[in-house]
């Protein structure tokens, strides 16, 4: 499903990534650990299109996306949440799905993309929905497609627990909430790969158990491959199958939690750096 | 008009010397800029303040220039502090969102701008006859050099100079620059990014003031005067918003490109090839000749 | 749908109440007050933009409409519409490149192109008879008329802001990183919100032109688009409905303090401080007027 080959990412001089390669398999669930300031977040900011890699190259489902846009990614189904959160803060809780699963009619144009080739334009197809004549009159297409929209936004607020918030500014939820809306938000796009960064920052023990379940609920259901950066190791080691483990840009070991529990250079970087 | 290479250089010395002024203004903004990321629409109500306060200085209260000039540069630092605590600093602390400091810079202009319209009124002013020399030099081949030209051009190079010293060399400078890269950081390494930001805008007023006096001597002064520093925020853009010698460079070309204009073509052209000048370059080199690009922080 | 009821029922209002010739200015000068506001509102209330030059739109709306239907003798409604395109077109242009970049690259060229299009207009004498203004236009800006445009573009507007694009220029004002990676190209959204706010102040301005039956460049100056900013700002960003009461609002206010009118520009900056310090929501804050009753969070 995706592949790093070699990545290199330099800031000025400094190297914040050097020869990263690893691959993710379909319908996996993978962690990603290190210390602060390991190059988790990189990595994210260069699957989805954040930064272009200095060398390199990001393969997604058989095509390289390196040197693409960042809303061109989103659109191939690369999602992500964010580790200091970026809701759209004054919008309500609702809009915020809402404007995410308006997104998703991408989805069905998707799979011509993977299908055909791509040097097409990636852009979404326009014609399920309603025109912008419509959309000022509130016309034709518009009720309908909207009654949908918010109905399946509904749906994935209450699965995440957040339905009778729906009309709240996004800004204002406690902490623990805009992180599960964040959730909510990225799933609305329907992706076929879930990036989490940092999920269980700022949450308290009992939070961090439900969203264990929510985490390994959404990756089955929706029948994703979910990528989860923590830095926190109980939680990974808990639910992640197969662990990738940084230590100052560069990949130190890789396996089940039980071989990365047991090696030594993790053992190091946890605890003699 | 008729080409003469005697024109060329006389209007490449008036080009350099209106840069020159330019300069000063664009680089306090860019300073700014620089520092808080949001363009201070005051900054020209800085300047406006220390062209009056020289004026009231010299013609009512009757010191010399150097007093006159320090006082000038001293009033306006202190508007650009106050500025910065009584509108930015709680607007800072409130929310990141740049919008609302630019919204409430514009303000604070239209209020300095108005306070001298309803106080001393709107008519023109003009800063005394012998507060500079007036004697014109001769060059060779007809090309005059007037002496205020000279000293805006030595004034600026100075404090531009020290600027750059300051910069470069001290302790407040290197934390300013430090600043420019990433304020939060600075802040955690233990600089005291309140202070550093006041001390900012100290500068960039003295700055605006200097600019400011020389303005009201070359096109007398009046409280929309201010409106000038559209000029300098376009030839901080053209060198590349919140760089310092982007400022600069960007100030000199539009000096240089106004005053051959108005030598060669006509001088109601001149702001005309000024905007032209900023849409070309936005058109083809959109961040400026030293443009940085901004990462946000994910 | 409610909504549009009682928007329709203003409209009926405002369109067939009885009054003299002097209140049924005030009341058209409202409506193109509010057609402007709305545009603005658009791109600093609910894109996230700031503008310093739309009044610049409304000069280009003005002056397209009269020297159509004056000159060539097209008439008034293509005329109108061919101002609200030509406002879109020179947008567009300004917009393709400025709003690629992060900071202030729009505000500052927005400035330029207020004083660039103003120039042009005083400059190109044959076509727009320079400073002196242009006289004889048709004085087809009817109340009714007005009215019936206001009205229809506020439910227009209401409408589209309450579906797909809305929030997309939503999602690209509150941040542009995560809206980028929700698959929306942010350009792209900005370019939309720059080019529908400016048809809607060429609107605006060609039926200022209409009202007036005479134009002048200096009408549509620096301070005219600080007005528009400020409005906005005084309603709520991001609420239609508080830009909508903040415009009528301020049209009636400096009406009725007409005589001392050289105060109003000194009301404004310290209005926009003092709201940016205190309350930088404006008056309703991004909540539209019905949400205050139901008690939505916003």
């Amino acid at each position: 499903m995706l592949e790093l080959h070699n990545i290199d990412m330099f800031f000025g001089g400094i190297a914040a990534l050097h020869d990263i390669k690893f691959r993710v398999d379909d319908g996996s669930l993978t962690g990603i650990i290190g210390p602060n300031g390991a190059g988790k977040t990189t990595i994210f900011n260069i699957i989805t299109g954040v930064y272009t890699p200095t060398a390199g190259s990001v393969i997604f489902n058989g095509y390289d996306i390196t040197n693409m846009k960042a809303y061109q990614i989103n659109r191939l189904g690369i999602a992500r949440t964010f580790q200091n959160l970026r809701l759209f803060a004054r919008s309500s809780v609702l809009e915020n799905v809402m404007t995410a699963a308006q997104n998703r009619y991408v989805n069905s144009y998707r799979e011509e993309i993977f299908s055909g080739n791509m040097t097409q334009k990636i852009s979404p197809n326009l014609s399920s929905w309603y025109s912008f004549v419509e959309s000022c009159l509130h016309l034709g297409r518009w009720s309908r497609i909207e009654k949908t929209l918010k109905f399946s936004s509904m749906q994935l607020l209450e699965r995440v627990g957040l339905h009778d918030r729906a009309n709240q500014a996004a800004g204002t939820l406690p902490y623990g909430m805009q992180r599960r809306l964040e959730i909510a938000r990225a799933l609305a796009l329907e992706p076929k790969l879930l990036l989490l960064d940092e999920p269980a920052a700022g949450m308290n023990p009992e939070e961090v158990f439900e969203l264990n379940d929510l985490i390994t609920g959404i990756h089955k259901d929706f029948n994703l491959t979910v990528l989860v950066i923590e830095h926190h190791m109980d939680l990974i080691m808990k639910i992640c199958p197969r662990i990738i483990c940084l230590n100052f840009g560069a990949k130190i070991a890789e396996g089940t939690s039980e071989e990365i529990h047991n090696n030594p250079e993790v053992l190091e970087a946890y605890l003699g750096g | 008009m008729q080409f003469t290479i005697s024109t060329l250089f006389q209007q490449i010395i008036n080009g350099l010397s209106l840069g020159s002024v330019y300069a000063l203004i664009a680089v306090g903004y860019s300073l700014v800029y620089s520092i808080l990321l949001f363009s201070n629409f005051a900054h020209g109500g800085f300047l406006v303040v220390g062209g009056y306060a020289c004026y009231y200085l010299l013609t009512q209260w009757g010191y010399g220039v150097v007093i006159s000039m320090t006082g000038a540069l001293l009033a306006s630092g202190i508007t650009a502090v106050l500025t910065e605590f009584s509108a930015y600093k709680p607007i800072r602390e409130r929310t990141p969102i740049t919008l609302y400091l630019l919204i409430a810079s514009m303000g604070v202009n239209i209020i300095i701008e108005n306070l001298f319209v309803v106080t001393v009124g709107g008519r023109v002013k003009a800063l005394p006859q012998n507060t500079f020399p007036t004697g014109v030099f001769n060059l060779a081949g007809g090309v005059t050099m007037s002496a205020s030209d000279i000293i805006s051009l030595v004034t600026a190079v100075v404090f531009l100079g020290l600027l750059q010293l300051f910069l470069s060399k001290t302790r407040w400078g290197l934390a300013i620059r430090a600043a420019a890269c990433d304020i939060r950081t600075a802040g955690l390494m233990g600089i005291n990014v309140a202070f550093l930001i006041s001390l900012v805008f100290f500068v960039a007023g003295i700055l605006a003031a200097v600019g400011g006096i020389f303005l009201s001597v070359r096109y007398s002064l009046y409280p929309q005067l201010g409106s000038i520093t559209t000029k300098a925020f376009i030839a901080a853009v053209i060198g590349g918003l919140g760089s310092l010698p982007g400022a600069v460079v960007g100030s000199l070309i539009l000096g240089l490109a106004e005053m051959l204009t108005a030598g060669f073509i006509s001088s109601q052209m001149r702001d005309l090839v000024v905007y032209s000048l900023l849409v070309i370059m936005l058109l083809i080199r959109p961040a400026g000749f030293f443009g940085k690009k901004i990462n946000d922080k994910i | 749908m409610k909504r549009n009821i009682i928007l329709i029922l203003i409209g009926l209002a405002l369109a067939l109440w009885p009054l003299g010739g002097y209140q049924e200015g005030i009341i058209i000068l409202m409506c193109i007050n509010c057609v402007a506001a709305m545009g603005v509102s658009i791109l600093t209330g609910f894109t996230g933009i700031f503008t310093l030059g739309h009044a610049a739109y409304m000069a280009l709306g003005a002056y397209t409409a009269a020297i159509l239907t004056v000159r060539y003798g097209i008439s008034v409604f293509p005329s109108i519409l061919a101002g609200g395109f030509m406002a879109i077109l020179v947008a567009w242009l300004i917009g393709l490149p400025t709003l690629k970049l992060t900071g202030d690259y729009y505000a500052i060229a927005s400035l330029g192109l207020c004083e660039a299009i103003r120039l042009i207009l005083e400059n190109w004498q044959s076509f727009t008879r320079g400073s002196r203004g242009f006289p004889g236009i048709e004085p087809y800006t009817t109340r009714g008329f007005a009215v019936t445009i206001f009205i229809f573009l506020a439910i227009i507007t209401f409408n589209f802001l309450e579906s797909r694009l809305g929030r997309e220029l939503k999602a690209s004002r509150d941040d542009g990183v995560a809206a980028s990676l929700m698959g929306f190209d942010t350009h792209k959204s900005k370019m939309k919100a720059l080019v529908i706010s400016a048809f809607y102040c060429g609107i605006s301005g060609a039926l200022l032109g209409g009202y007036m039956g005479f134009i002048q460049p200096s009408m549509f100056d620096m301070m005219k688009s600080t007005e528009l900013t400020a409005v906005v700002v005084f309603g709520g960003l991001g609420s239609l409905s508080g830009t909508i009461l903040g415009s009528a609002a301020i049209t009636l206010i400096m009406e009725y303090f007409r005589d001392i009118s050289q105060y109003r520009m000194l009301i404004y900056g310290l209005l926009l401080v003092i709201i940016m310090v205190f309350r930088p929501e404006g008056l309703l804050g991004s909540r539209e007027i019905w949400d205050l009753k139901m008690g939505v969070k916003k």
